[in-house]
């Protein structure tokens, strides 16, 4: 049988999501997001232009080693726990039609200084409401400042 | 060689915008025909659906001619799930007009090699020329159907090059 009584979200899970990253060592971590301006050119398609990459922090997050096998020659995975709330923001800020889709535009994240690459997006959900984004990254390769 | 490889990709991208006008993709920010060079885009976890990559990989030289012909081999890599409206059960369909893309596309097999350093392109002094298009064999994974195909591209290396 169906279970048809209302269960409207108070919003309880992402605070207590976003205490407990701030507690627990929440740093900050900035999207790599394509400029407002897009280049369209020719050059911008074929690597010639700079990309001029927006960051965009998402606060608080915890940036943890993944517990994965780790193979010969394979660069090591990270886990970011996102708070869903600094997502919201972000998201609202820049107009995305939702998380997955501002997740599928970044082109990486950057953390203390060091991009990593989005492997795989996930997030954990209580009454319909997502309250915590888990991103598996994976260090970027190029040792460039960012 | 990078003038050759501009050129082909140009090329292609022109092409398909006239082939398939529908056949588009948004790739940071912008939406523009569905093709794309892999080596300048961001690294993609899953491949992008529905679109062409362009990967070089194989590099031969003939340094026994007056002018260096390099012979440069280019993977088009394409993966389909089909479309939402059909649950993804059109997907051999989606791959078959795919397919046929490809043979458009590459059709004229030559293109007058450009300068796309410079603004506007500027034109070169030969041509850039491929060979027919060698398909491989469709590979599923999961719901997504994938294929590669081979292309070489042979383009001479003009003075102004070296």
């Amino acid at each position: 049988m169906a279970d048809l009584s209302t269960q409207n979200s108070c919003g309880i899970a992402r605070c207590a999501a976003t205490a407990l990253l701030r507690a627990n060592g929440g740093t900050t971590a900035c999207l790599q997001m394509p400029p407002l301006q897009s280049d369209s050119s020719d050059a911008g398609q074929l690597g010639l232009n700079a990309p001029g990459f927006l960051s965009l922090p998402l606060s608080p997050v915890v940036f943890r080693k993944a517990r994965v096998a780790m193979q010969d020659g394979q660069l090591p995975k990270y886990e970011l726990l996102v708070s869903a709330d600094a997502v919201i923001a972000q998201v609202s800020q820049i107009q995305a039609r939702s998380a997955q889709a501002l997740f599928a535009q970044a082109c990486g994240v950057v953390v203390a200084g060091k991009l990593y690459l989005i492997e795989a997006v996930s997030s954990s959900e209580t009454q319909g409401e997502a309250y915590l984004y888990r991103l598996l990254l994976q260090e970027a390769c190029g040792e460039w400042p960012v | 060689m990078q003038n050759a490889k501009d050129t082909f990709y140009i090329t292609l991208r022109s092409r398909l915008a006239t082939v398939n006008p529908e056949r588009t993709m948004m790739v940071r920010a912008v939406s523009r025909p569905g093709i794309f060079v892999q080596d300048a885009e961001a690294p993609m976890a899953q491949p992008l659906l529905d679109a062409f990559a362009l990967n070089w990989t194989a590099l031969a030289a003939d340094v026994q001619l007056p002018a260096i012909l390099t012979q440069m081999t280019c993977e088009i890599q394409y993966a389909t799930a089909g479309t939402q409206n059909n649950a993804g059960l059109d997907r051999g369909r989606a791959l078959e007009e795919m397919d046929y893309e490809v043979l458009k596309i590459l059709y004229p097999y030559a293109s007058q090699k450009m300068n796309y350093t410079q603004t506007p392109a500027a034109a070169m002094e030969t041509m850039v020329f491929w060979s027919e298009p060698e398909f491989g064999p469709a590979v599923t994974i999961r719901d997504r159907l994938n294929r590669t195909v081979k292309v070489t591209v042979y383009a001479f290396q003009e003075q102004a090059e070296l």
